[in-house]
């Protein structure tokens, strides 16, 4: 797997990362921005495995291990995420981002 | 009696006491002429540090007696017991009598200080503290409009010289402050001290380095002295300070703190000094005042009034034989003429008492009814006159002789000693025309005037013994205690003697000059009766210009409402506009910038994540593109 260089895979999660935070931007569909983050997210997790496994050792395993741990948090955060939407659906009658608008004066 | 007056009695007993001490000190310094007794206490000791005083500053609190001091004191105390009997039958009708008073003997305190202060220091203190009494005073009627605003204009005519006398002070700190014998460390160490032993702390001790700056600050001490004695042109505040009691008049503005200015110079002279400019400048304003004020009182009708151009004027003889670096013959006038100025106001009070008026015009024939009245006033008016032997012509003869006799060496004081002369005429005029306009004819002008009569014995009897006063003061000259009194006030300083200096020519020329004055009076007044001066006469404008005192207090009004009020608006607008304005232009500027920007506040999530990503991109493009270009051209690593 020497064959490849770091920055090929940096390239491609940063795409990955830009089509999440794409999503974010545009999306007004919050289940779909939501996907949009775990996107992004993901992005950054796959930052951990690569830069692990560019080590050549010195890190251990600790890159795969943090990846792991973070799958872990977004699980979690899907599901705060998806009680939001049920909250917001059941409060405004719709899981339109652009209706949640009161967070001002 | 009602039970204030008791009061009034335990100011009159202290004043009692205080005088039989003056008057014991006196006698006492007449005996061993010449002695300086410096009794003293450090109140505050700063530690020597960099800086204008790096010996150190004290602050000292003491009681120097010394001959002027001595002599100045037996003014205060013996006048100020008279004004305080006096009182007691001339305020007896009027209210606030507790108030009047604690202000009378509150002054008589402060002066008492001010005559002993054996600094600087504490000679301005007490000097401000009769400043602020003769305020009280002049306002004690404050339901009178024109006396409240008299003490006002008082007030702040004479702090125009406080605050150069102030100056003056500072100028002296901060220049001689190492200057003094040599090992004491200095005159800022020892607490601005007037004397040491028996010698001046600063007069022959590194005063001659710097002529400029001790000409500007003997300048500044003329200034203060010219606020608190009524110089030209401070002099505008006496006349109207007579709307004070006469009794306050009497002890205030005419015999002891009006004479305050010229015991400043006197101190000045012999223990701090004088430029040869300082000189000139203080005989200029002194000859040039005695004649300026003697002729505003020559039209006068307010009997008042009178008699305080007729101060301001002989305390303009004072100032020019201290000027003219006479300082004893300064103070010896100073000495004389408080007994007879008292007098004469006390015996003007008496008068204002019966008639309740103080219109010259509306009296006459008072002689018949008020006998004692009508001699004391006579008396004080010999005396003022200078005819002999009433004690204003020893004194005012000897200041005359001695600025005569400076004239060789300093032709400028010619044109001053001319108009210092010529007063002496118009001195006998006014004087006289006051004393026939009140007591000759056969009755009072204005019939609506009650029948005089003489007041209590309490105040028959300062009209006594302040006649006697005037009759002989002038005589003491001759007592050998009192003459050495006199010549060793000058101590050590190189002042010339007192005695001696006469000059009979100047003599008999000014004792002509003075009768052929009250003979004018005579026959102008003699009879009784008031002559309109024709509207059309030649004289009137000179009449109107005198009345209106040279259009001086206008001009200050005109100054204080024009001039200082336009300089006030121009601040407020400064201050409204351009101070205030720049709070309320940041306040404005900011509300304005804040109101569009509370628009982004949409409330929606996606823009604020926006936000937060273009942030992102802000940051990066900062980090990665901008600052290492920056760095790039600043050749940084």
């Amino acid at each position: 797997m020497t064959a490849l260089p770091l920055v090929g895979f940096v390239a491609l999660s940063s795409a990955l990362f830009a089509v999440g935070l794409f999503g974010i931007l545009t999306r007004r569909n919050f289940i779909l921005v939501l996907i949009a983050i775990e996107i992004a997210m993901n992005a950054a997790i796959l930052n951990f495995v690569y830069f692990g496994a560019f080590s050549n050792g010195t890190a251990g395993l600790t890159g795969q291990a943090v990846a792991v741990v973070l799958i872990g948090f977004a699980a979690t955060e899907v599901a705060v995420g998806l009680a939001i939407v049920l909250a917001l659906n059941r409060v405004k009658g719709t899981i339109n981002v652009a209706q949640a608008n009161e967070l001002k004066l | 009696m009602r039970r204030l007056e008791w009061g009034g009695w335990v100011s009159v007993a202290f004043s009692g006491a205080a005088m039989v001490v003056g008057v014991l000190i006196g006698v006492g310094e007449m005996v061993n002429p010449g002695t300086y007794t410096d009794v003293r206490y450090t109140w505050l000791h700063l530690a020597p540090a960099p800086g204008p005083f790096p010996n150190g500053f004290s602050l000292v609190v003491g009681t120097l007696v010394d001959p002027i001091s001595a002599l100045m004191l037996i003014v205060v105390t013996v006048v100020g017991f008279l004004v305080m009997l006096y009182s007691i039958g001339y305020m007896h009708q009027d209210r606030g009598l507790p108030r009047y008073y604690a202000e009378l003997s509150l002054f008589l305190t402060a002066m008492s200080g001010l005559v002993l202060a054996d600094n600087l220091l504490e000679f301005f203190v007490f000097w401000e503290l009769v400043g602020v009494c003769s305020y009280f005073l002049i306002g004690f009627y404050y339901e009178k409009p024109s006396a409240a605003s008299a003490a006002k204009e008082a007030f702040i005519v004479t702090r125009v010289g406080d605050i150069m006398f102030l100056l003056g002070i500072f100028l002296y700190f901060y220049n001689f402050a190492l200057a003094g014998p040599a090992g004491s460390g200095g005159w800022a160490a020892n607490g601005f001290l007037f004397v040491n032993g028996n010698q001046p702390y600063l007069l022959g001790h590194g005063l001659g380095g710097n002529s400029t700056l001790l000409t500007v600050a003997g300048i500044m001490i003329l200034g203060g002295a010219a606020g608190k004695s009524a110089q030209f042109p401070l002099h505008v505040w006496l006349p109207d300070a007579m709307e004070g009691p006469t009794t306050v008049s009497a002890l205030i503005h005419a015999a002891t703190m009006v004479a305050a200015g010229v015991y400043l110079l006197a101190v000045a002279s012999l223990f701090l000094g004088f430029t040869s400019t300082d000189q000139l400048a203080i005989v200029g304003i002194g000859g040039f005042t005695a004649f300026f004020a003697a002729t505003m009182a020559v039209v006068h009708p307010d009997i008042k009034r009178v008699i305080a151009y007729s101060t301001i004027s002989q305390l303009g003889y004072m100032v020019m034989a201290v000027g003219a670096g006479f300082a004893m013959v300064g103070l010896f006038h100073l000495f004389t003429h408080a007994f007879f100025k008292a007098l004469l106001f006390l015996a003007a009070g008496s008068v204002i008492h019966a008639v309740g008026t103080q219109d010259l015009f509306k009296m006459g024939g008072l002689r018949k009814t008020m006998r004692l009245t009508a001699i004391a006033f006579a008396v004080g008016g010999l005396a003022l006159a200078g005819i002999p032997p009433f004690a204003g012509f020893w004194s005012k003869d000897d200041i005359l002789s001695a600025v005569y006799s400076q004239l060789g060496s300093h032709p400028a004081y010619w044109p001053f000693f001319l108009l210092a002369f010529a007063a002496v005429f118009l001195t006998a005029y006014y004087i006289f025309r006051a004393w026939f306009l009140a007591f000759s004819g056969d009755h009072p002008r204005d019939p609506s005037l009650g029948h005089a009569h003489e007041g209590p014995w309490t105040m028959q009897v300062p009209l006594v013994l302040l006649s006697a006063l005037a009759c002989g003061a002038g005589l003491l000259i001759f007592v050998p205690g009192f003459q050495s009194l006199l010549l060793s006030g000058a101590g050590a300083t190189g002042i010339p003697p007192v005695y001696g200096t006469t000059d009979l020519l100047i003599s008999a020329a000014s004792v002509a000059l003075g009768v052929s004055g009250i003979a004018l009076a005579w026959v102008l007044w003699g009879n009784g009766r008031v002559y309109a001066l024709p509207e059309t006469s030649a004289a009137q404008p000179v009449r109107r210009l005198l009345l209106k005192r040279y259009y001086f207090k206008i001009g200050y009004d005109w100054i204080g409402a024009k001039g200082v009020y336009t300089i006030a608006r121009a601040a407020d607008f400064f201050d409204r506009f351009v101070i205030d304005g720049t709070v309320h232009g940041f306040e404005r500027a900011f509300a304005l910038v804040s109101n569009r920007l509370r628009r982004i506040q949409s409330g929606v999530v996606s823009d604020y994540a926006a936000y937060v990503v273009a942030g992102l991109i802000a940051l990066f493009v900062i980090l990665l593109i901008v600052a290492p270009y920056v760095v790039s051209r600043l050749g940084g690593g």
